[in-house]
């Protein structure tokens, strides 16, 4: 059975990217554009892990994850943050909001295919 | 003090100029030394006159003591004329008898104070010499006994009458003598009361009057001084308040009204300058979206995401990947320059293990060493203690020391070490390339500086590399420098507190 990831991001082209790079490694794939979706679509389609962009409109990447993470269905799913900031204290603010990994923009697709390996090593 | 103090307000206050001030101050100097000669001089007189006063008094008193001296001779000679009547003995007496009258004619010139005692020792004088003729008329006529009897019973109390009469005006004028010294003495005792009081007064006054202007000018000057090191310091909020309504108060005006308008101008290029860095943070965050793109679908046919990549391809497309990388680094450095200008980037301190912190440098540089066949070491004492500081930022300013010496060395080696002394940590980084000149080492460390221009350009960096490792060290609390020599290879260190709070 493969791994369903949920990637949140709001620029078409970086989608693409995770598009390619996720079905090239065997994953399936569902999107959604803002928090609000995000977590909408965590309700309804309960994916594996979680590719979260902390800048979104409507409802940023924090919001959302808190959302997730206080929602006693969903706290489970692992949610790597994504953000381009890397600002000095960014890592934390993300960690605090309850995001399991951190990746910083632009990031290396074999970086990030790795850090998403990590998760599934380990029995869910 | 509080009335010294009060007396340089008052001073400070008088809507004067300075020099008006000053001139007025030596004026009433003047004025007092001009006084204090004035009453020397008064107080010379008098001693003068009382000096004057007594040496009439001598006088009087050598003319009396003559009076007295020849009455008793008259008195002698008399009665030896009459005890042993010839005709030498007579004639002398008459001469003495007369004398003492010439002697009475002299002390009435002297002595105008005594008039009636001088009147009453003539009556007695005119008596005497009746008498006394009496008597020689009577022993020249050889009527001796009579004579004799006048002689004892009229001419003897009354030749003892003059001679007390005598004594009473040399008496007299003995007292006065003394009273004339006595008076002498306190006139120049109170002479020199006048002279000391007057001296005292004026070194009171010029030292009261110079302390007061002094101050008057030095309190003002001081208080100016410590607000424009202030300024100096950037410091705009308070203003100089000084109470002198005098050139000082002038200044010190201007000087808070400089102060305003530095202020404004300050705050204007604060206010420039956090916009600037602002739009550069915001900018480098806005380069780096496409970016991600360009570099992961880049990246994605390179790992034949999207099928096989023709062999030519290869190599276009590896450049692509390896420049937008530098693009990135590029951006990086800007945006951590200008996060760290505008105050945005703050230390995550947590413990970290030293020699982790090296291996990851370590890790990140060995391909591009080998990539130049540069040997590079590393060297960390053992055992070391956890340390304690932002481990990213920390490896960051190593990383782009080590880059560096990578980037300029072109053969030998690259050596890192870590050396800790104390509380404190030394990362050096050694490498044996062209070296710096001693001119040119302080100006490495300025943003978008380097040594030179062309290098910029054959090397490819921002140039913001140490700015940064330098601003992350000064953040920690540390201080970076080079050892260099041209042609000697060159050595950057920086300190860092094992443990950062």
């Amino acid at each position: 059975m493969n791994k369903t990831i949920l990637v949140v991001e709001d620029q078409e082209d970086n989608r693409q990217i995770l598009r390619d790079l996720l079905a090239s490694s065997g994953f399936l794939m569902i999107e959604a554009h803002d928090g609000e979706q995000a977590l909408a679509m965590a309700r309804s389609q309960r994916p594996d892990l979680i590719l979260m962009d902390i800048q979104l409109p409507v409802v940023d990447g924090y919001e959302a994850t808190r959302s997730i993470k206080r929602d006693p269905e969903l706290k489970h799913i692992p949610v790597i943050a994504v953000t381009s900031y890397a600002l000095s204290g960014d890592e934390e603010r993300a960690r605090e909001a309850g995001c399991d990994a951190y990746v910083a923009k632009p990031y290396s697709t074999r970086h990030l295919l790795a850090k998403i390996g990590q998760f599934f090593e380990k029995p869910l | 003090m509080g009335g010294k103090d009060a007396l340089v307000g008052y001073v400070g206050r008088i809507p004067a100029p300075v020099r008006t001030k000053l001139l007025a101050a030596f004026l009433l100097v003047e004025l007092l030394l001009v006084a204090l000669g004035a009453t020397g001089l008064l107080a010379l007189r008098e001693v003068e006159q009382r000096a004057g006063d007594l040496a009439s008094l001598q006088h009087k008193i050598e003319a009396y003591r003559q009076m007295q001296h020849d009455t008793l001779r008259q008195l002698y000679s008399v009665s030896s004329a009459l005890a042993a009547p010839d005709n030498a003995t007579l004639p002398s007496a008459l001469r003495q008898i007369n004398q003492f009258g010439y002697d009475l004619d002299r002390v009435s010139f002297v002595a105008k104070d005594e008039v009636a005692l001088l009147g009453r020792l003539r009556e007695e004088y005119s008596r005497f010499i009746a008498i006394a003729t009496r008597v020689l008329e009577l022993t020249r006529t050889g009527r001796t006994s009579e004579a004799r009897q006048v002689q004892t019973a009229e001419l003897a109390p009354l030749a003892d009458r003059l001679e007390r009469l005598t004594n009473q005006l040399v008496n007299r004028a003995e007292a006065d003598m003394v009273n004339g010294v006595d008076a002498s003495r306190a006139t120049y005792e109170t002479s020199r009361v006048y002279v000391v009081a007057f001296a005292l007064a004026g070194f009171v006054l010029t030292l009261a009057l110079g302390y007061a202007i002094s101050w008057s000018i030095i309190a003002p000057v001081q208080e100016i001084d410590e607000r424009l090191n202030r300024i100096a310091a950037g410091d705009f909020s308070q203003k100089v308040v000084v109470a002198n309504r005098d050139e000082l108060g002038a200044l010190a005006d201007h000087v808070n009204l400089a102060c305003e308008r530095l202020q404004e101008l300050y705050q204007r290029l604060q206010d420039a300058s956090r916009h600037k860095s602002q739009f550069l943070a915001n900018m480098s965050h806005e380069l780096r979206t496409p970016l991600n793109a360009i570099l992961g679908f880049g990246e994605l046919m390179l790992d034949g995401v999207y099928g096989e990549v023709p062999e030519r391809m290869r190599n276009p497309l590896e450049r692509m990947q390896r420049n937008g990388k530098h693009l990135l680094g590029l951006i990086n450095d800007i945006l951590d320059l200008s996060k760290i200008e505008a105050g945005q980037l703050s230390l995550s301190v947590a413990d970290y293990s030293v020699d982790e912190l090296v291996r990851g440098v370590y890790g990140a540089v060995e391909s591009l060493a080998a990539e130049k066949k540069l040997s590079i070491s590393t060297c960390v004492p053992p055992g070391l203690p956890p340390a304690r500081g932002d481990e990213r930022r920390l490896a960051q300013a190593l990383l782009n020391l080590v880059g560096n010496a990578i980037k300029f060395t072109d053969s030998g080696e690259v050596a890192i070490e870590v050396a800790a002394r104390g509380d404190s940590l030394t990362f050096s980084v050694r490498d044996t390339g062209p070296g710096i000149a001693e001119a040119d080492q302080a100006k490495i460390f300025e943003e978008f500086r380097q040594v030179d221009g062309s290098i910029t350009k054959t090397k490819m960096g921002s140039g913001l590399g140490l700015a940064i490792a330098k601003r992350i060290v000064e953040m920690h609390g540390g201080r970076i420098w080079v050892d260099s020599s041209p042609g000697a290879g060159a050595t950057f260190s920086f300190t860092a507190p094992a443990r950062v709070e």
